[in-house]
């Protein structure tokens, strides 16, 4: 189970990277790295996961004495959380700049916006 | 003390309560910032003090009342209270930089800025490794919005790659961040290194590889850092100040650093090689830069390079790693953001176009402050850690290492330096002079920076081991002139004199005979130069400090007792001089070439020390003798090649020409008749004290005595060749400091008293003679000898000088140059020579060729028409030669005044060979010298052929000048009509083939080749984002295999 | 072609890279010394029924600050890029199409319980599989429906920038007040801990998480408030 989700993880990151390092267009190197970053996100929380264990919140299904046996590991739980969130915010921002360095250009591709070089 | 939290709290609470002020109150926002970010930078200051009183102590601030590892710590110490200020400040000195910038975009922008800021202290405060991530991406979001801030359009594409890359960079660092927590089960930095012996086994050290890797990249690795180029050429200057200092110097920096905590021993070794290749790479293609904001970026990565480099050298630097680290890094931090902000002043982005900055004496000064600074000059704090850095390396032998650290410093300083010529002698536009922008809160912030480098350079000399420098009285002397700059040219002249004269008179005591020489030559020889400098009218700006900082590396030269003085003192004289060269009118190549010779000669200078040292902290001059085989040769061989440059032997001699003829009329003897002599002592005391060495069976000292001995013969043959009189003086001190070599190196007494014999008569004749060929020139407007002529009548004093002086120069009799031939031929006799003997003497006839142009051209023959008005040199420019007219009579009459202390003081280093001084008379083992009735019997003889001369002249008949027609045809050039032009032609036939220029080829084959590889290296970074990408991928690929993968 | 052949011979390594993880990867059977020590001791010393909530908020809420500012930012910087250009004329270059009476009807019967149900996912953060970001989400969907249906509907920046200013500042606030009354920054113990399960529970974390709601909402509408203003031009 961990390892399918690690391997799909693994794969998405795989694809999405092949996308972004081959895709001219900036949206859809943009949309590349979204599929990479979601890998990243699986494999997050896979490395958490255990077999037959529950999620972690205390409620009827977990009894608070019997937690740390019944409950899987919270923390890759939270980091993926903020790392969703990060993600997010960089996405937006490269949308944005990619919108601004269209108005610029009247471009989308990544190799006309080369003055800057040597 | 005040929790380091609150730095945060402040930073982002006022950037989301300027949301609240809103735009149409920007101005209100704008001084929000300022007081936020003073408020942290006062956080950080008020735990300066509680560190400075104990360096060691630690204090750790926990977040959510839980202890680590279950709940975020941050963690102050001394490194990060230094790099959480520097961080903060040049935040600030920023943000007062921008200020337009900043209200024109508005409250954002001055949010952003804030998390910015904020977001750096909390990657250097952290201990947990996802929230290093978390602010790691806040500066990333924060460098993207900041961009926006510059007026360059192509900005928008640079942050854009940056944006690419750090979705590669966030990638890895989650990777690897999620499988060390699942290989140690903490987030805390400290609890991973605690575990990292098990971690870095197995899925653990794939999981650090990736974690170290990002982090990495953010310090901008060559070759994968096209991007933070990029963002250096294109962003606002202020924004590029913040992130070389904060984001690059202090924080990526600092965050490699603790990830190294985990690494361990095992990735030092990465570490270093990854430094050094970004160091030596980025330098080498800074070299063929002609945008300066970019080349400023490149050498922002090569100084992160070396800082990564230090960091990989931990191991062995143990208690002295701060220091040296902290040293280069706060000098790149300072100087880096100085040049950015400088840059913001400057429209145009050519660095020939920082020309414009040429009537702005503070700017300049501040501008070589920093680059100084980056180039590890003394006194600034760079200099106290690449000592000790250098030092360290050798006494373990990496000495690969200490070679790719010295080459990529002189990368680094040939192009820093050479934009200081631009500076200085580039032409400038007008109305870009106009267009430069000297705001005064922009001004106001750079003069902080170079207060703070200033200070940085104080206190780094009070931490080190050896004596502030800052605190020596020549240094603090020539620096007092910096202050006293307004006033005007008699005054600080007068000040200069007195000075140099009073400062001798006080260390007389302490001079040992040897010594003495050089002193009196160094400081009361100077003052004589500076009286011509009375001439001068007007304040001279710059030529006091600069001239004042080269006698005071001469004098504490002398006064060196460890290899710390001897090389600080040599770098201060190297730097003096270089800006004295540096201000004649076409002086800019030879300048630099002058400099990166010396800066070359200097490291293998300091090489040879380390290796000497080899760790012994302070080395004295006395314990090279104490040398053990192996290495006795090495550090010999260092040494001396560092010394021949400055005396420039052959092969290392093209600097000389150039920069001593092109030198102003007063700077010409000096750096010719004195600083020559710098190399002759360091030589003396080499020699003194480690006497002959072999290598593979090789005599050191005979390859000096053949180097020597060829550098006369060809340094005199290229003399002869001459057609500019300053030209031709300048090979002639290649000859004649062959001839002190190859006295040295003859390693008997005699030898040595020939060759400081030559000291003295060397500074006295060449200064002479380049003060009336100077004052001949000042006249006439030309160095050109055949366009002179005739001037006898009209400038008598400076031909009775030139007169003298290559009478003594020529070594015949009755002058002092006598004295030194025929020292010299007892000390030849003296040994078993008989090779290199034989081009000594043949060069002997060569020097009175060129020396009779001297008297021929300028002087006798025909006057030029318009010559016929001509004045005496100026009188300032004449009394010096007179007074060197009269010591060299002296000279010759007393030789022993000046060498028989001497030649007792050298006995117990050559057994008893010495020579004789019975009252007049000198005796050798193979005759004697009686310089007195030499001198009447010279004195007779001439005054004999005078008479009679003029018997025989009595019933000549006056020519008119123009009584000479030229036969018909218009010739191509006009002066090939000249007789004094080619005077040498048949010589030139003959022997010419001697001295093509091999060696200015060699070494203009030898630059060439490095440019060429610099521009053909440099068009890896494409410019796309897509490659850098790419670029960095394989960069991490390739660090795999070659570290994980084995 | 060269290029996709070079990337893809690195992306086979870095795959290499990613089997050898795999390979050498053995999933732990117990939990790991943090996520044991959360296990034991989220309940009595934060009180959150979901563990995961009480690292956010307050294990690791320095992480969900900077999470917090992550959004902030990107927000502003949307802003001032999307600003930057003065765009000519603010009036529409082509007609967009009217959205349809099924869609507008809808929204006004969907956005007051999007929101509500919003609400209730960041107040609820600390008992259930939900909080402060998602439901910032949800509210945020809830305007983008607002600016589906009416593309050229103006929000007014200055009530978005002020909930952002205000809640921000709020969350710092707790949490420095969790410094004074409290074990250290953004410990939510300034409040009773409470019982275990119930709505005001877990000391300081509903005020926080409803806080961080708020501001998600609001940097999440902001950023489509600034890109949908670009429409049209």
């Amino acid at each position: 189970m961990v390892i399918i989700a690690m391997v799909t993880g693994f794969i998405l990151i795989l694809m999405g990277l092949y996308g972004a390092l081959t895709n001219t267009n900036i949206l859809r190197m943009i949309v590349s790295f979204s599929v990479a970053n979601t890998g990243v996100n699986i494999v997050l929380v896979s490395v958490g996961y255990m077999h037959g264990r529950t999620a972690p919140i205390l409620d009827n299904a977990v009894p608070l004495a019997e937690a740390s046996t019944r409950i899987i590991d919270p923390v890759p739980q939270a980091l993926v959380l903020t790392a969703i969130v990060i993600g997010l915010g960089i996405t937006t921002l490269m949308l944005a700049y990619a919108y601004k360095l269209y108005e610029t250009k009247g471009t989308l591709d990544i190799s006309k916006f080369s003055e800057l070089k040597w | 003390m005040v929790n380091a939290l609150f730095i945060i709290i402040i930073g982002l609470g006022t950037a989301f309560l300027l949301g609240l002020l809103g735009n149409t109150r920007r101005n209100i926002a704008y001084v929000f910032m300022l007081f936020a970010l003073t408020a942290m930078a006062w956080i950080a200051h008020s735990w300066l003090w509680i560190f400075t009183i104990d360096a060691h102590s630690r204090v750790d601030m926990f977040t959510a009342g839980t202890a680590p590892p279950f709940a975020i710590n941050l963690r102050v110490g001394i490194v990060e209270t230094v790099l959480v200020l520097l961080v903060i400040m040049s935040g600030l000195l920023s943000a007062v930089y921008m200020k337009d910038a900043l209200l024109r975009l508005g409250y954002k922008s001055m949010s952003v800025l804030l998390v910015f800021v904020m977001a750096l202290c909390g990657i250097i405060l952290t201990r947990d490794v996802f929230n290093l991530f978390v602010f790691f991406e806040l500066a990333v979001i924060a460098t993207a919005g900041l961009l926006l801030l510059s007026d360059d359009k192509r900005a928008l594409a640079a942050g854009f790659k940056y944006l690419i890359i750090s979705q590669l960079v966030s990638m890895f660092l989650l990777l690897g961040i999620i499988f060390a927590y699942h290989a140690t089960g903490t987030l805390n930095i400290d609890g991973m290194a605690e575990q990292s012996p098990e971690m870095l086994k197995g899925i653990g050290s794939l999981a650090f590889f990736f974690m170290f890797m990002a982090i990495l990249t953010e310090a901008k690795p060559f070759p994968a850092n096209g991007w933070a180029l990029d963002i250096y050429e294109s962003a606002h200057p202020g924004f590029s100040a913040m992130f070389s200092a904060g984001m690059a110097g202090a924080a990526s920096v600092y965050a490699v650093d603790k990830l190294l905590l985990i690494g361990g021993q095992e990735w030092l070794p990465v570490v270093t090689v990854i430094g050094l290749l970004s160091f030596v790479a980025a330098n080498l293609l800074a070299l063929v830069q002609t945008n300066d904001r970019r080349t400023l970026g490149y050498s922002s990565i090569g100084q992160v390079g070396l800082i990564l480099a230090v960091m990989g050298q931990q191991d062995i630097l143990g208690e002295h790693y701060l220091f040296i680290a902290g040293g280069i890094l706060l000098s790149h931090a300072v100087a880096k953001a100085g040049l950015y902000w400088i840059s913001g002043l400057i429209q145009k982005r050519q660095l020939t176009d920082w020309s414009v900055l040429r009537g702005q004496p503070l700017l300049i000064f501040a501008f070589v402050s920093f680059i100084g600074m980056l180039s590890g000059l003394p006194p600034f704090p760079s200099f106290y850690a690449k000592w000790d850095l250098v030092m360290m390396l050798a006494s373990v032998d990496r000495l690969w290492i200490l070679g790719f650290i010295l080459l990529g410093s002189l990368l680094e300083a040939s192009y820093l330096f050479r934009w200081f010529g631009y500076i200085l002698k580039r032409d400038i536009i007008k109305e870009d002079a106009q267009h430069l922008s000297l705001a005064s809160y922009k001004l106001i912030v750079i003069f902080i920076a170079v207060v703070i480098a200033w200070g940085l350079a104080y206190l780094w000399g009070e931490l080190s081991s050896y004596n502030n420098l800052l605190l020596a009285i020549p240094i603090l002397f020539a620096l007092s002139f910096l202050l006293l700059d307004f006033l005007p040219t008699w005054i600080k002249n007068t000040l200069a004199i007195a000075g140099m004269v009073a400062y001798f008179f006080i260390a007389y005591p302490s001079y040992n005979p040897l010594e003495l020489i050089y002193a009196i030559i160094f400081l009361l020889g100077g003052a004589v130069i500076l009286l011509a400098s009375y001439y001068e009218k007007g304040r001279r700006v710059g030529f006091y400090p600069s001239a004042m900082l080269m006698f005071a590396g001469l004098t504490l030269l002398v006064m060196a007792e460890n290899s710390f003085q001897f090389f600080a003192a040599w770098e201060f004289l190297t730097i003096g001089s270089y800006f004295l060269i540096l201000r004649g009118k076409y002086s800019e190549p030879h300048a630099l070439l002058y400099l990166i010779f010396s800066l070359a000669g200097a490291y293998l200078i300091l090489s040879g020390f380390a290796l000497a040292a080899q760790g012994m902290i302070p080395f004295s001059l006395e314990s090279l003798s104490q040398v053990a085989q192996p290495i006795a040769p090495w550090v010999f061989l260092l040494l001396a090649i560092g010394f021949m440059t400055k005396t420039a032997v052959i092969g290392l001699h093209i600097w000389l020409p150039g920069a001593h003829a092109e030198a102003e009329t007063d700077v010409s003897p000096m750096v010719s008749g004195i600083l020559l002599k710098a190399g002759l002592f360091g030589l003396m005391i080499l020699l003194m004290n480690m006497g002959k060495q072999q290598l593979y069976g090789v005599e050191l000292t005979y390859i000096m005595l053949w180097l020597g001995a060829l550098s006369a013969f060809l340094g005199n043959l290229m003399a002869v060749f001459q057609e500019d009189a300053k030209r031709l003086l300048a090979y002639s001190s290649i000859g004649q400091m062959g001839y002190a070599l190859f006295g040295l190196a003859l390693m008997n007494q005699l030898g040595w008293l020939m060759a400081l014999m030559f000291v003295i008569n060397h500074y006295i004749y060449k200064s002479m003679l380049f003060l009336s060929v100077g004052g001949v020139a000042k006249r006439t407007g030309t160095r050109q000898m055949y366009q002179m002529g005739g001037l006898i009548a009209m400038m008598p004093l400076s031909f009775i000088a030139v007169l003298i002086g290559i009478i003594a120069v020529s070594g015949v009799p009755p002058l002092s140059g006598f004295g030194g031939r025929w020292i010299f031929y007892n000390a030849i006799m003296a040994s078993e020579y008989r090779l290199p003997m034989m081009l000594i003497f043949i060069s002997g006839p060569i020097a009175f060729l060129y020396l009779f142009r001297l008297i021929h051209t300028i002087f006798l023959g025909q006057l030029k028409d318009e010559h016929r008005k001509i004045k005496e040199a100026p009188f300032w420019i004449i009394l010096p030669q007179m007074i060197y007219v009269t010591a060299l009579l002296a000279f010759a009459v007393v030789p022993g005044m000046a060498l028989h202390r001497v030649d007792n003081y050298l006995n117990p280093f050559f057994a008893g060979q010495g020579l004789n001084w019975d009252g007049w008379t000198i005796t050798s083992n193979y005759g004697y010298w009686s310089p007195v009735p030499i001198m009447i019997v010279i004195a007779v003889i001439f005054a004999t052929l005078f008479m009679w001369l003029l018997f025989v002249n009595r019933k000549a008949q006056k020519v008119k000048q123009f009584n000479i027609v030229y036969s018909a045809e218009r010739p191509y050039r006009p002066e090939t009509t000249h007789f004094a032009w080619n005077f040498f032609a048949p010589y030139r036939k003959a022997m010419g083939f001697l001295i093509q220029p091999f060696v200015t080829r060699f070494w203009e084959t030898f630059a060439d080749l490095l440019h060429t590889l610099a521009d053909i290296v440099r068009r890896f970074y494409t410019g796309n984002g897509q490659t850098y990408a790419v670029q960095l991928l394989a960069f991490i690929i390739v660090i795999y295999l070659f570290k994980v993968g084995y | 072609m060269i290029k996709r052949f070079i990337v893809l011979l690195f992306l086979l390594a870095l795959g290499l890279i990613f089997t050898q993880l795999l390979v050498e990867y053995i999933p732990d059977s117990e939990l790991n010394l943090t996520a044991h020590y959360y296990a034991e001791h989220t309940a009595q010393d934060i009180g959150a029924s979901n563990i995961v909530t009480a690292i956010i908020v307050t294990y690791r809420g320095l992480d969900t600050l900077g999470e917090v500012t992550v959004l902030f930012l990107t927000a502003a910087i949307v802003g001032l890029l999307l600003s930057k250009g003065n765009y000519k004329g603010k009036s529409l270059q082509r007609q967009l199409p009217q959205s349809g009476e099924l869609l507008t009807t809808g929204s006004h019967l969907l956005v007051p319980l999007i929101l509500l149900l919003g609400a209730y996912v960041f107040i609820n953060g600390h008992l259930t599989p939900g909080g402060g970001f998602q439901g910032g989400a949800i509210i945020a969907s809830a305007i983008l429906l607002i600016l589906l249906t009416d593309p050229l509907r103006k929000f007014s920046h200055t009530l978005i920038a002020t909930i952002e200013a205000t809640s921000g500042l709020l969350f710092l606030f707790i949490g420095v007040l969790g410094m004074i009354y409290a074990g250290g920054f953004l410990d939510n113990r300034l409040l009773p801990v409470g019982e275990l399960g119930t709505l005001f529970s877990a000391g300081a974390i509903p005020f926080i998480y409803s806080l961080i709601g708020l501001k998600v909402g609001a940097e999440f509408s902001s950023m489509l408030v600034n890109l949908s203003e670009t429409e049209g031009s």
